[in-house]
């Protein structure tokens, strides 16, 4: 019993540190941009794509695509900031919403006409393989995962807090117009924001690729859990989020495990619920960041 | 649209082959010599009359209706059972049409139902009326075969399907079904998870869906009676990011055999998950979609072993792998359970073609009543043997069970339909 709790744990934990890659994204955006990116999923399903392709045509290891997944997407970030999302700031929040929400129907119809329905997957010598502990295991391609998405949490962190341009963008979050007075240039700071949380769904999309199986819809699959893991942890709260995340990916495998297969977002949702009766604002509380 | 280029390349290699092979059948197998042998009389009897060929009349070809979704989420298999459909044509033509008929050629209407039933009603409909069809095949997808045959069954035209669904056997006329019934396969899994153990522990696993909620519920219902004890019965939401914290449960509940009613993303979750957890247990995944190539394809060697069910299998006798040899030749991966039926129901509309000697559909449909098969193209199925009861069911119909061994499907249950050993796993 203690066992079996132990694992569901550990199982939990470990795709905890996918939501968290996703939900970060959305929240360094909501924080910064100040909009909701309804299409964080599509650009995780887009550097599943690119490290499939890298892997079935070059032979590329997922974890060497990162070194393209990454700046890609962030190249790719800072276009859509540029080109699209900066055209609707400040028109309030319906032609934002109508704007990404378009954005996400776009990409996975676009990549059903290029890529088909089909479910594709790489397969890696660590892809199926675990470290046996004792009764434990422990899945090294989620492993792997999991290690590497903390430390782009924690890379991330360190560049909000530690470089110019990191304060710079905590700045515009907090007072756009001060901020402009200081010379800041909000836009060059919004695209950089906007870049890094892609440059993170395409980092997530690289580490899932030895284990979950890339197809146009993969993206929804783990962004429904990142816009509730935001709300959890504060909007805009970059700790929270992740906190958050790996608390509700425990919520859900201890929820299959004791309440039913059918259930663990039950178990998500009821923990949403009483956070947003309780303490409206999240469990980070009224300090977004 | 590149996929379907390639297809359309390959189709007259496919033509060539056909008639080649066609050529050697006629000594063995379907055969020119039977058909000869039943429509000699009819031969005779119109020569006599001077009928069809002193009038120099070109025999009209026999038009039949094939409704498959090319487009929308079913695409790719309904474009294998359109390969198929026109595969099997060509072979029927090439062995000389339908003799009573003048060696009338029969021709496919195609129409692309694409995945969607509202289309499949217009489209059945459209090619009833507009093509003069004397009878139609479809639709792969129960729940569009459905709709198919109610629409048949007003206008009266046959429908022969490989769909499984029992409601295709309840209050209907013009609907026969030569395969195996959703309500058999759920027997024939219980039976092979007695191949691995005497008493075995099952634990079942279903997305809670319609889909998922009946099969499972069918597969509960029979386990007492075939001597099998479930141990966990667990219904999940479909599209998980994770299948580890559902694979602990199964652990935990120290079943031997796993069944899982499962769509394929996350049946490929669930596999991998069983390998890097280590757990020792059979798997048994079913029918659809977990016996096309296209799933070892995904999953890989970690395929191999794993049981199914299916109503056709590719290597059920000499004339299915024949067939089996040609598709594979032209596709590149073996006949799959649908498509494979799908030529052996061709086969069944020319011979009642043969002995109704009309294109009427009502005349069709009794001679597709009286058929009665047991060699040759028609019969290839598990069991060898066609006849329809009073319900459009095959009288014999049962499904096999067959195992992933080294990327290929082999049929391992019942005894009769085995064609290899069950590999231990």
């Amino acid at each position: 019993m203690l066992e079996t709790l132990a694992q569901a744990v550990i199982n939990g934990l470990l795709i905890g540190g996918i939501y968290a890659l996703v939900s970060i994204g959305v929240t360094l955006i909501f924080g910064v941009v100040k909009i909701v990116n309804f299409a964080q999923g599509e650009f995780v399903m887009i550097g599943m794509y690119i490290t499939f392709f890298l892997a079935t045509r070059f032979g590329i290891d997922p974890l060497v695509s990162l070194a393209v997944s990454i700046p890609v997407l962030f190249l790719v970030g800072m276009l859509v900031q540029h080109f699209l999302i900066r055209r609707v700031l400040g028109l309030g929040d319906m032609p934002q919403i109508f704007l990404t929400f378009a954005l996400s129907l776009l990409l996975m119809n676009v990549a059903l006409l290029l890529f088909t329905a089909n479910y594709r997957t790489v397969h890696t010598g660590y892809s199926d393989e675990s470290i046996h502990l004792g009764a434990f295991y422990v899945p090294v391609a989620k492993l792997i995962a999991f290690g590497l998405a903390m430390v782009f949490s924690g890379i991330l962190w360190l560049f909000l807090h530690f470089t110019d341009l990191g304060k710079a963008m905590r700045a515009a979050a907090q007072n756009p117009e001060v901020a402009m007075l200081m010379g800041i240039n909000p836009h060059r700071v919004f695209a950089v924001a906007f870049g890094a949380a892609l440059a993170l769904a395409g980092a997530a999309g690289s580490l899932l690729m030895p284990f979950y199986p890339a197809s146009p819809m993969a993206g929804q699959v783990f962004v429904l859990m990142a816009f509730v893991a935001v709300v959890l942890g504060t909007l805009g709260n970059v700790t929270g989020a992740l906190v958050a995340s790996l608390m509700m990916g425990i919520a859900e495998s201890l929820g299959i495990q004791f309440v039913g297969a059918d259930s663990g977002l039950i178990v998500v949702f009821l923990m949403l619920l009483l956070t947003l009766a309780f303490r409206p604002s999240g469990l980070a509380g009224g300090r977004g960041r | 649209m590149k996929k379907t280029a390639i297809a359309r390349a390959t189709e007259s290699t496919a033509a060539a082959n056909v008639q080649h092979d066609a050529v050697h059948t006629g000594v063995k197998g379907f055969s020119r010599r039977d058909i000869l042998n039943k429509s000699a009389g009819g031969v005779i009897a119109a020569t006599a009359f001077g009928a069809v060929p002193l009038r120099g009349w070109a025999a009209e070809p026999v038009n039949i209706g094939a409704l498959y979704p090319v487009t929308g989420s079913m695409a790719q298999i309904g474009q294998g059972c359109v390969n198929a459909a026109k595969l099997a044509v060509q072979m029927v033509n090439d062995a000389g049409g339908i003799k009573s008929l003048g060696g009338a050629k029969l021709n496919l209407v195609i129409s692309d139902i694409q995945s969607d039933t509202t289309v499949t009603r217009t489209e059945t409909d459209r090619v009833i009326n507009g093509s003069k069809v004397s009878a139609i095949h479809g639709c792969y997808a129960s729940a569009l075969t459905l709709i198919a045959s109610e629409v048949a069954e007003r206008a009266k035209v046959p429908l022969i399907t490989g769909s499984s669904s029992d409601q295709l056997n309840v209050n209907r006329r013009y609907t026969f079904t030569p395969f195996a019934r959703a309500s058999q396969f759920a027997q024939a899994q219980l039976q092979m998870a007695r191949l691995v153990n005497e008493k075995p522990k099952v634990a079942v696993i279903f997305e809670n869906t319609a889909f998922g909620t009946s099969t499972s519920n069918g597969l509960r219902e029979k386990a007492p009676g075939e001597g099998v004890e479930i141990v966990l019965f667990e219904p999940y939401s479909a599209g998980f990011a994770d299948a580890s914290p559902l694979i602990n449960k199964v652990k935990a509940s120290g079943a031997d055999m796993l069944f899982s009613v499962s769509y394929l993303n996350d049946l490929i979750l669930i596999v991998r998950t069983i390998k890097q957890v280590g757990l020792k247990i059979g798997l048994n995944g079913g029918s659809g979609g977990f016996v096309i190539p296209d799933f070892y394809k995904t999953v890989g060697s970690l395929a191999d072993g794993l049981q199914g069910v299916a109503h056709w299998n590719h290597d059920s006798d000499e004339n299915a792998q024949k067939v089996n040899a040609v598709y594979q030749k032209t596709y590149g991966e073996f006949l799959f359970e649908y498509a494979g039926g799908l030529v052996a129901q061709t086969f069944m509309l020319a011979d009642a073609l043969e002995r109704a000697a009309s294109t009427d559909p009502q005349k069709v449909r009794n001679a597709l009543a009286g058929l009665d098969v047991s060699s040759g193209y028609a019969a290839m199925c598990p069991g060898g043997k066609v006849k329809f009861g009073p319900d459009g069911k095959n009288i014999y119909g049962h499904p096999v069970g067959v195992q992933w061994q080294n990327g290929d499907l082999a049929s391992v249950f019942p005894k009769e339909d085995a064609r290899a050993p069950l590999m231990k796993t």
